[in-house]
């Protein structure tokens, strides 16, 4: 379908917009159900000794779980939109039902990875499952309905070829894949290991040894959630807001031309520029965790001398 | 015989060069893996196949819509389309997870490949912390993403193109979504490859994994993505 330049622009902003919230309630749900890589470390917890109250699902990799529940979502938007129902309710209908599908495998993945750590002691907290998994499936409910409302606006305003479940397929398997990258790192990186000095990198010795007290008695998956919320999830957000609106944004301006890749191009130095621009400011900010050799040898013979 | 057709072998060769290409492309992304999501690896920290199945199926949806809404699009421009969806995906995710190491993590950006940077001339090593293979994503690992997303996609939108071409007089309405399904098992074939070669981590370009693991794989993906492509003929002999 062909909009005019004003009601495209609309509609890409409108897609940005909603992939950042999709974006950013995607990792946070990945953070207070603890899942992907940072949870090798809840997972390894017990092993080394240290039994801990966080909620330990790891359904698969996020980006095909989050694939998963927006296929899912998508499927039961289009039977009952072809059913004659209103879009939002579609939408809502079909995201809802997916999300408690997700939140079936949640659970079954806690009592489950839990259960294999029973000779290292693990006990399974009954209260950590009761008011962590409702919270799982309300972020994953969020995220469901963003991805699919995105698919249904690519599918029946803008006219791609593709169907609105394997829309919904990609932005879900592309939104697991951005909050698995950016996000984690947050929960993984820092969150987990919040005891060390700010900075220090992570030793690999330090593997398992996640930090178990909360500000307040002792942590858990909301706590979690709660400091990831304040840079994790938004990063995310920016990540995957950036990659919907730059992936169809010079094609909407100058056309499907050969100058609408030439700004593609731009972009992608743009943002090779700023990423070294972060380089270079935390190189000076932080500075460098080993002193020079040569300089260190070459100092030592000048003081001989 | 269909398979002696000229166009149909061109096809079929056309499929495996396309999926070669997007093996090749996975290296050229720099993985962390799990070491990499709790700062203890240079690169992205997570899997090769999540990375670059995800950056390629955005290229899809792209090229695509390229294929689409531009009746006279050549082979080339709907590459292009694709490459750029690619690409700008991998950029915006290495550039928010390089604000989470730089600001939320609090590390300096390193690689423990190489002592300097080939491209800024920084030096590396000093930065390593402790106990770990380098973190963040420098410049050198950031350019080599960025060239190895942008070929996965123009790969999967060469695929694309030549499916919808082919299947296009026989199922019209729906030649894009067997395409497209098609276009996205060969982008996970293509990608699942190299993750055997690299072991799960990889920096990129300057990785001396990427000579020694390259070749190996690249012959593997040869003889998968023409097995593909002749599957990808073989599936239309039912359509009508």
């Amino acid at each position: 379908m062909v909009l005019d330049l004003t009601m495209s622009m609309a509609i890409l902003a409108l897609l940005g917009a909603l992939a950042t919230i999709a974006g950013c309630l995607e990792d946070l749900e990945s953070d207070v159900g603890s899942q992907s890589n940072p949870n090798s470390q809840v997972q390894l917890a017990p092993q080394m000794g240290l039994l801990h109250r966080i909620f330990n699902k790891a359904i698969s990799g996020e980006p095909i779980s989050n694939g998963m529940s927006a296929v899912t979502g998508g499927t039961v938007a289009a039977v009952l939109l072809n059913a004659k129902f209103y879009p939002l309710t579609a939408i809502v209908i079909g995201s809802f039902i997916a999300a408690i599908l997700y939140g079936i495998y949640a659970t079954t993945a806690y009592a489950g990875r839990v259960a294999s750590q029973s000779r290292f002691k693990q006990p399974l907290y009954m209260d950590i499952m009761r008011y962590t998994t409702p919270s799982i499936i309300g972020h994953n409910f969020i995220v469901n309905f963003c991805l699919v409302t995105i698919a249904y606006i690519q599918y029946a305003v803008l006219g791609y070829p593709f169907s609105i479940p394997f829309l919904a397929l990609i932005w879900g398997i592309s939104v697991g894949a951005i909050g698995s990258s950016v996000g984690d790192v947050h929960y993984g990186g820092e969150r987990e290991f919040q005891n060390r000095e700010f900075g220090c990198g992570l030793n690999t010795a330090l593997s398992g040894r996640i930090v178990r007290k909360a500000e307040s008695g002792l942590r858990n998956s909301i706590d979690n959630v709660w400091f990831c919320a304040k840079f994790g999830g938004p990063a995310t957000g920016i990540g995957l807001g950036l990659t919907v609106f730059f992936s169809s944004w010079p094609t909407t301006i100058w056309g499907y031309t050969w100058t609408a890749m030439g700004v593609g191009v731009i972009i992608l130095v743009v943002m090779i520029i700023m990423n070294r621009l972060v380089e270079i400011n935390v190189k000076k900010a932080y500075g460098p965790y080993k002193e020079d050799k040569e300089e260190k040898e070459a100092g030592a013979v000048a003081h001989t001398h | 015989m269909v398979f002696l057709d000229p166009q149909t072998l061109i096809d079929i060769l056309l499929i495996g060069l396309s999926g070669t290409l997007i093996c090749l492309a996975v290296h050229f992304i720099p993985v962390g893996g799990a070491p990499a999501a709790m700062a203890q690896a240079t690169g992205i920290g997570t899997g090769t196949v999540e990375l670059a199945a995800g950056s390629g199926l955005v290229g899809l949806i792209t090229s695509s819509y390229m294929y689409a809404y531009e009746p006279n699009a050549s082979m080339p421009l709907v590459m292009a389309a694709g490459a750029l969806g690619a690409a700008v995906m991998l950029a915006s995710t290495m550039l928010a997870g390089g604000l989470i190491y730089a600001y939320g993590v609090a590390v300096p950006f390193a690689s423990a490949q190489v002592k300097k940077d080939p491209i800024t001339g920084e030096r590396q090593d000093i930065y390593v912390s402790k106990g770990t293979q380098g973190q963040g994503i420098p410049t050198i690992c950031f350019v080599s993403g960025v060239v190895g997303s942008a070929l996965g996609g123009a790969g999967g939108g060469l695929i694309y193109f030549v499916l919808m071409q082919y299947y296009s007089p026989l199922i019209s309405t729906s030649a894009a979504a067997v395409a497209g399904v098609f276009t996205m098992g060969v982008f996970y074939v293509n990608s699942v490859i190299p993750s055997y070669g690299v072991g799960g981590t990889i920096e990129g370009v300057h990785d001396p994994k990427f000579r020694r693991v390259v070749p190996k794989d690249v012959f593997t993906s040869i003889v998968v993505s023409m097995l593909c492509g002749i599957v990808a003929i073989l599936i239309a002999g039912g359509m009508s």
